[in-house]
Order: structure tokens, then sequence, then C-alpha cells
């Protein structure tokens, strides 16, 4: 065995070693999921507001607006996988996630899921162009997201975040 | 003593509690009910407005001609201020009436602030949010909440003076801002209302400035 391998051996045995330590811990750094999952709300906070703002325009812009109801399909689809097990307060980071995610993860998903379908019905009643239509479902999409928020999402840390 | 003389004009009073009652609703209803919210700022900045105008059309002691005093003036009455002499000063006095300037500004920058702001999720915005970003609509919403700690700092200051008069001097400045009317010791200060076109005006001019901030300025005839 030359000595390259056997300390690439020995790695993966204190790698092992330490994991199984740190077995209660998940295996990746909460802090970057927390400031992950972050960015990836933020982007659907522009996106939303975009909509909600396009709305107040003399001649709203429906075109813009259902590029960005895509990203927020496009990004509704993954929020539960922003969620790893062990990424919540018990992980000692700040975080606003509670721990009601995990320990009541079907209603999460459930909550996950309806902002998947409510935010590709925005899509599309985005794409027929209804102003009405979109009013609503835009007032829709707002309560799923709700739904989350209300039921898991702890109070504001500091008042500047997002 | 002679009998209770006019003092406060009823706009006047009316602006001031109405004001009182549209911060607090303003205050319990930000980040729950959002509709409330904005609905109560809009009407504050009408009263704002309307008492802006009543400064300078409104009746003699709502007139800031009346009482805003240069720091000479300011600065004489501090000085007496530890006086048990309850004031003679019909209306504000050269102290109070600074922090009606300091109160009529920091509330027009509370609600100006608002209008630009958003929510963390982007879902509630104030009717001007279109003209900024999405990180600045954040910003705007950060300041409107400091400024509303500082509203809240000034606010108790005005009730901590009002204790100080009623406690160490004897005087009581809540009554007089209900009834509109006040005794004084010595002699009686004349009181001049204003006619009733400039309230009419007044209103209108109010009601038109709620309006169009409520439309974002977006008006269409």
């Amino acid at each position: 065995m030359s000595a390259l391998k056997s300390k690439a051996v020995l790695g993966i045995v204190l790698g092992l070693a330490l994991g199984t330590v740190g077995s209660a811990q998940a295996a990746f750094d909460a802090a970057k999921v927390e400031k992950a999952r972050i960015d990836k709300f933020h982007e659907m906070g522009k996106a939303f507001k975009t909509i909600v703002d396009g709305l107040k325009a003399d001649t709203p812009d429906t075109k813009s607006m259902s590029a960005q109801a895509h990203v927020m399909v496009g990004l509704s689809h993954k929020v539960t996988s922003w969620f790893p097990k062990g990424s919540g307060p018990e992980a000692g980071i700040k975080t606003r996630a509670k721990g009601e995610i995990w320990t009541d993860w079907a209603t999460f998903a459930a909550a996950a899921k309806g902002l998947e379908t409510e935010s590709a019905k925005l899509e599309a009643v985005t794409r027929a162009g209804n102003l009405d239509a979109i009013k609503l479902q835009v007032k829709a999409t707002g309560n799923a997201c709700g739904t989350c928020h209300t039921k898991f999402r702890g109070p504001e840390l500091d008042k500047h975040e997002g | 003593m002679s009998p209770a003389a006019r003092l406060w004009d009823w706009p006047t009073r009316l602006v001031h509690w109405g004001l009182v009652a549209l911060i607090v609703i303003a205050w319990l209803s930000a980040g729950k009910n959002m509709e409330v919210h904005r609905i109560a700022g809009y009407v504050v900045i009408g009263l704002i407005v309307f008492r802006l105008w009543w400064g300078v059309a409104g009746g003699s002691t709502a007139r800031f001609s009346s009482f805003v005093k240069g720091p000479k003036t300011t600065g004489a009455y501090l000085a007496g201020l530890g006086s048990r002499e309850p004031g003679q000063t019909p209306g504000h006095n050269p102290l109070g009436a600074w922090s009606v300037v300091a109160m009529i500004i920091l509330i027009l920058v509370q609600a100006g602030l608002g209008l630009f702001a958003t929510d963390i999720d982007g879902i509630e915005s104030g009717p001007l949010s279109d003209r900024v970003d999405f990180d600045t609509g954040r910003l705007f919403s950060h300041w409107h909440e400091l400024a509303f700690r500082a509203l809240q700092g000034l606010i108790g200051l005005h009730l901590a003076a009002i204790a100080f008069y009623a406690l160490w001097k004897r005087e009581n400045l809540i009554g007089p801002m209900i009834t509109g009317r006040r005794q004084f010791t010595g002699l009686v200060p004349s009181f001049s209302p204003a006619p009733a076109w400039r309230l009419m005006l007044g209103v209108v001019l109010a009601a038109a400035a709620a309006y169009a901030v409520a439309k974002g300025f977006r008006i269409r005839l």
C-alpha cells in the first residue's frame, strides 16, 4: 500500500469515526443550509413582489408576471428539500424554522405541495392574462405561503433580513 | 377665577385624537391585518396634511406662527420649567411647540416610509413599493420600523410631559384637549376661530392627499 493510499484510508476511517461520534448531528453544515434556504426564499419573495407590484401599474405587464410566476413554480417544487432533517433549531443555529417542521413533516409537506399547486395556477392565469383572475390567484398564492409561515416559521430574529 | 375660555377649536382636537386612535390601530394591525394598516396610514397622512393647513389657516392657537418660538424664548421657558406655578401660555408653550413640530415631521416620515415598504415574503406592500426593488423595499420596511421606535419615544416623552404638568405644576392639559376650554387665572387670552370655508378647504385638501397616496399617485380622472 502506498503512503498516499494509506493516508486516504486513514482519512476515511477517521471520517467515519467522527461521523459516528457526531451521529446525532447531521453530516452537513446547518448554518450553510440555513443561509441557502434564506436566499431561495428571498428569490421567491422577489418574484412574488414583482407580480404584486405589476398589478399596481396602469397597464400591468402580464408577460413579465408569468415569467416571475414560472420562477416561483420552479422554486416551489424544491421547498421541502431546503429543510433536511437536522437543519432546525436543534442544530444550534439561528433560524426561524421551527422544530414542528420535522415533527409534523406531513403537514409541512402538504403545505409545500399547496404552494406548488397555487403557484402553478398563478402561472396559468398570468399566461391567460385576465387581471381579475390574476388578482384572485395572487391572493390564493399568498395564502399558500401563509399556511407554512404561520405554523412553521418563528418570529423575526433581527430586524433586517431577506 | 374667570370662566373657562376657548382654547382649542374642534378641528385641532379632532386631528389630535384621530391621530391617537389611528396610530394605535396602525400599531396593532402591523404585520397582522395589512389592509387595515394601510388604510390607517392613508388617514394619518390626510390628518397631517389637514394639520399643516390648519397650522397656517386654522384657529389662532392652532397656527404655527402663534406658538413656534425661537431658541431664546424656548431657552427662557426651559429655565423656568421647574417652577411649580402652572404655565399661562394660551396653547402650546415654547417647548411643547417643538414637540408638536417633531411629532408632525416624525409621523409624516413614518407614514412616508411605509408607502415604499415590502414585507419579507413580497406579499404585502405599500402603494409605492413598485417604485423600488425588493431589497430596497425591505430596507424601507426596516426604516419604517425604526421610525416607529422613534415615534414611540416621542409619544412617551409627550405623555411624561403631561404627567409632569399634572403632578408638578397641577396643570391639567388633557381636559382642554377634550373640551377645548381651559381656565386662566390671569388675563383671559383672546381666541379667534377660523371661518368655515377654511375648514372646508382643509378637509378637501386632506381627503385629496389621502386618496392620491392610497392610489400611489396613479389617478385617472
